[in-house]
């Protein structure tokens, strides 16, 4: 082990164990500095994340331009254009002693508002294997470059967890790192494929049991009612995770590309009565329609190439319409990366950090911009069974959100800030990787500020209000297929770009 | 849900106008002409304006006759013209590091640790698979090569895409000699280090420049001429600057290599290609002698404080490769594939990663990078390269930004055949 490495693990330990207090409730100076507080310092109950001035774009594709996005303790309360944040709007004069909150805003004028993106699946982001939260390493270096990916929540071995840096707080609040779990695995991995008659032979098999099982079960169920001494059926050669598949508390995914695996996949899918994710799904567009009835939902690669099987005489192979194609057919599209990992070996674009490039080749495909961004944000959380909390910007969801320099979609967009449970862990200009590219004007970008005492608050308010003007007009709707706005964007960055070199 | 050129593409441009078969104008031997307008035209040429709002590009037996804005330009009658509508033009994209136009298996024999004899003309396979995605991503001309398992592997042969027989397709035979300066060929049989390949290739070329100025002196002086050797025949039209060495190079001491032992001291075109890691460090070097960057695959270099001698002049930064080139002052940035390591559709998305990390595209580097600087770099820039008149009706109708990956690739002319149509033969990438 080289000497950063060492000094890294002790670094990690030290501050871990420093700021996760046996007892965090427990005021911080409330016995250390008698004499120079008359009373007891007010108990902080509330964080307040507010994000002003950005383009925010909303649950169900509105784009709320110049828009306010307030968060309390981690959860979103408002998005809108009357939003009064505590501690700016009202409360302004309060003396930070007397306020038992704290308030953070991030002026995002100029800026995008996304929600964070979820991956479906990754690998290496924070150092974890198996047990994730007895393995996850927050200060990972993966997980720093996740997150300037755009990537808040992900799936990952088991479970699905969300990207929760250790931030550093002053005053520090209490830091739960078993809480970034969001929840357990939700799919069970079943294979259906033409090269193992056996193995499909063996999948029937146990979903007939499974289906016989349930049905016996069900009529126990309703009996039990009338006479209560009736047994449970008894669950002897039923595979407790096939039946767990068909009751719908877990989804079945497969990993299928061949047209004929996709239809038998469809079939089965029909006959038992469940909705399977399909995984890879190269050739799904060749049969969208079949996979649709069946309830099916797909992980595409867009740019994943195929060759066609020529032996088959039907269309075949991969198309780069695929993700169109299925998600005009009803498929709820997820979007993947070729690789789940993070690859700084060079080839760069096809790895977990370009997330939102892979989507931007199914648009290239024919899906549109706003089923793109969905591919990358609610319809992995829905897949994983917690769109109920991310995926989307909406009130009463956790506010995980990105700021981007530009259109998500664009090649060029950065991501500026990420925001994980209303806490900012990602600041590009603070951190190593990429700050020398295209920095962001001085000053044209204010750096986050947390509203203190001493802090003017005239001034705090006059950001607040020029955040409201209008003079965002003139940029092309985001809605998809615009694509002669989308370039006239495109133009004007070029402008910029310019100006830039210029200087 | 599907998108408008589904619908919209077939009626424009499957009319009189485009009708498929031969004799369609534009293309060699019609007597009519074909006039293309659309809302943008992306003309880069080498210097003055780079592009054309709302303009109309007139195109003759193959060839462009005059590109400009379609207000002033005059359309003879009798031509089709065919209002394109918001889609862009631009010109066909160029790949300087291909190794699929043929047959890949055959592109790597390790006789000698220089192979200056070996021609990869001799496996070109018009139309394959991969050629025929490649021009749905916009690539229209590209020099297929040998690889890298020796330090020379033989003579690359520049290319069209779309057409049916190697006639039609050479644009330039030898396209380039080879050069693996590093990297790959330390492989060959036991293992062998930088200073011998070193002295092994300084030795091959300076026998083939013998060899050539031998001829040349023949050629000027008359008398009994020199024995032909085959090997060495590449080094006459490399002498006489007829051709290019392509090379790949990556890291900072091997292109330094390149181009003093290329350029300066044999006097011999060169370029960089396979333009990777740190070689950006080089870079002014290469600016002062002329050599052109072509870059790729990789598009970022990141230094690692286990491997890297930390010196505090190499932050701990993810290092954009084309934006390393350009900082540094180099003016010929381009990109090519590697294909198959990328896909030669994705030669466009080589630049797009070149922007996100760090190279300025505010005088359209990006699109020149695809375009104009590889058609210098190979020295074929009074065929293709830019959309300028006289030169070859190489041209995509295009959605918006080439550099997008959003942007899709609607149609392809080369030599002012339709030799792709998303409408027509269904979309490739």
């Amino acid at each position: 082990m080289s000497t950063h490495e060492t000094l890294f693990a002790t670094l990690a330990v030290t501050l871990l164990g420093s700021v996760a207090p046996a007892d965090p409730a427990q005021p911080w100076t409330a016995d250390d500095e008698p004499e120079e507080s008359e009373k007891a310092p007010v108990e902080i109950e509330d964080y307040y994340f507010a994000v002003t001035g950005g383009d925010v774009h909303a649950a169900g594709g509105e784009v709320l331009r110049g828009a306010t996005l307030l968060a309390k303790n981690g959860k979103i309360t408002h998005i809108g254009y009357d939003v009064e944040i505590p501690g700016v709007d009202y409360f302004a004069d309060m003396p930070q002693e007397d306020r038992n909150f704290v308030t953070e805003t991030l002026d995002a004028t100029g800026l995008r508002v996304y929600p964070g993106l979820v991956a479906i699946s990754s690998s290496g982001l924070m150092g974890a294997s198996g047990d994730f939260a007895d393995t996850a390493d927050p200060f990972h270096q993966n997980l720093v470059l996740a997150l300037g990916g755009g990537i808040t929540s992900t799936g990952a071995s088991r479970g699905v967890v969300k990207l929760k840096r250790y931030v550093e707080h002053d005053p520090p609040r209490d830091y739960d790192f078993g809480g970034i779990v969001l929840g357990e695995s939700t799919y069970v991995s079943l294979s259906w494929s033409g090269r193992s008659p056996s193995g499909k032979a063996s999948l029937r098999e146990k979903l007939t049991a499974a289906a016989d099982y349930l049905r016996v079960y069900r009529q126990w169920e309703a009996d039990v009612k009338k006479d209560k001494e009736l047994e449970e059926p008894r669950k002897t050669g039923v595979d407790s995770s096939i039946l767990a598949i068909l009751k719908g508390e877990v989804r079945a995914r497969f990993g299928a590309d061949d047209r004929d695996d996709l239809l038998g996949i469809a079939r089965l899918a029909q006959e038992f009565g469940f909705r399977p994710v399909i995984k890879g799904c190269r050739e799904g567009w060749t049969v969208a329609d079949e996979l649709g009835r069946a309830g099916a939902s797909a992980i595409i690669t867009p740019r994943s190439r195929r060759d066609k099987n020529e032996d088959l005489v039907r269309e075949g192979g991969s198309s780069i319409e695929n993700a169109a194609l299925l998600h005009a057919a009803g498929i709820p599209i997820v979007i993947e990366p070729q690789s789940g990992g993070v690859n700084l070996s060079g080839i760069v674009g096809r790895d977990i950090l370009h997330l939102p490039v892979e989507a931007a080749f199914a648009v290239r495909g024919g899906l549109s911009e706003a089923a793109a961004l969905d591919a990358i944000t609610i319809e992995p959380a829905r897949m994983m069974g917690i769109g109920h909390r991310v995926g989307s910007l909406a009130v009463g969801k956790d506010c995980d959100l990105i700021v981007t320099d530009g259109d998500v979609l664009h090649y060029q967009t950065f991501v500026q800030y990420a925001v994980v449970d209303g806490e900012l862990v990602y600041d590009k200009e603070k951190e190593l990787f990429y700050a020398h590219i295209r920095p962001r004007a001085q000053g044209e970008v204010a750096p986050p500020e947390k509203l203190d005492a001493g802090e003017n608050p005239e001034e705090q308010e006059d950001e607040g209000d020029g955040g409201e003007d209008p003079g965002e007009e003139g940029e092309g709707e985001d809605s998809g297929d615009d694509g002669g706005d989308e370039e006239a964007d495109e133009e004007e960055e070029g402008d910029e770009a310019e100006g830039d070199g210029g200087a | 849900m599907k998108r408008p050129f589904h619908s919209l593409l077939p009626l424009v441009l499957s009319g009189a106008a485009f009708a498929s078969g031969p004799g369609n104008p534009g293309e060699p031997g019609v007597e009519q002409g074909l006039a293309l307008k659309a809302a943008k035209v992306l003309t880069v040429p080498v210097d003055g304006p780079q592009v054309v709002d709302n303009g109309v590009v007139l195109v003759h037996d193959g060839r462009i006759e005059a590109v400009g804005p379609a207000a002033t330009t005059a359309i003879p009658k009798g031509w089709e013209t065919i209002d394109l509508g918001e889609r862009w033009l631009a010109p066909g994209m160029i790949d300087l590091h291909n190794h699929v136009a043929g047959g890949l298996r055959d592109l790597n024999d390790m006789v000698y640790l220089t192979n200056p004899g070996l021609r990869a003309s001799t496996t070109i396979t018009p139309r394959n698979s991969n050629v025929q995605r490649a021009l749905g991503g916009g690539v229209t001309s590209v020099l297929l090569i040998p690889g890298s398992g020796t330090n020379v592997g033989g003579q690359g042969v520049l290319v069209k895409l779309g057409h049916h027989s190697y006639e039609e397709v050479e644009i330039r035979n030898p396209g380039s000699l080879k050069l693996a300066q590093a990297g790959n060929p330390e492989r060959f049989l036991f293992g062998v280090g930088r200073s011998f390949m070193n002295w092994n290739t300084r030795n091959t070329f300076r026998r083939g420049v013998a060899y050539a100025k031998r001829w040349e002196a023949h050629e000027r002086e008359g008398g009994e001429g020199p024995a032909v050797d085959p090997q060495f025949e590449v080094f006459r039209p490399l002498y006489t600057k007829q051709t290019q060495v392509s090379t790949h190079t990556q890291m900072y001491q091997v292109v330094m290599m390149t181009v003093l032992m290329i350029k300066q001291e044999l006097g011999i075109d060169v370029y960089i290609d396979h333009g990777t890691f740190d070689g950006w460090r080089a870079a002014p070097l290469a600016e002062a002698a002329a050599v052109p960057a072509i870059l790729g695959p990789r598009n970022i270099s990141v230094p690692s404080r286990r491997m890297i001698d930390w010196t505090g002049s190499n932050p701990e930064r993810i290092q954009g490769v084309a934006a390393g080139y350009q900082d540094m002052g180099h003016t010929m940035i381009g990109f090519n594939t590697d294909a198959p390591v990328l896909p030669s559709e994705e030669l466009f998305f080589q630049a797009s990663m070149g922007v996100r990390y760090g190279f300025r595209w505010d005088e359209l580097q990006s699109v020149r990078g695809v375009t104009i600087v590889p058609a210098l770099a190979a020295g074929i820039a009074d065929r293709v390269g830019s959309l300028e008149a006289g030169k070859d009706a190489d041209i995509l109708i295009i959605g918006g930004d080439p550099v997008d990956p959003r942007s899709m690739v609607e149609a392809v002319l080369v030599d002012g055949v339709r030799v792709y149509d998303a409408g027509r033969d269904g979309q490739r990438f």
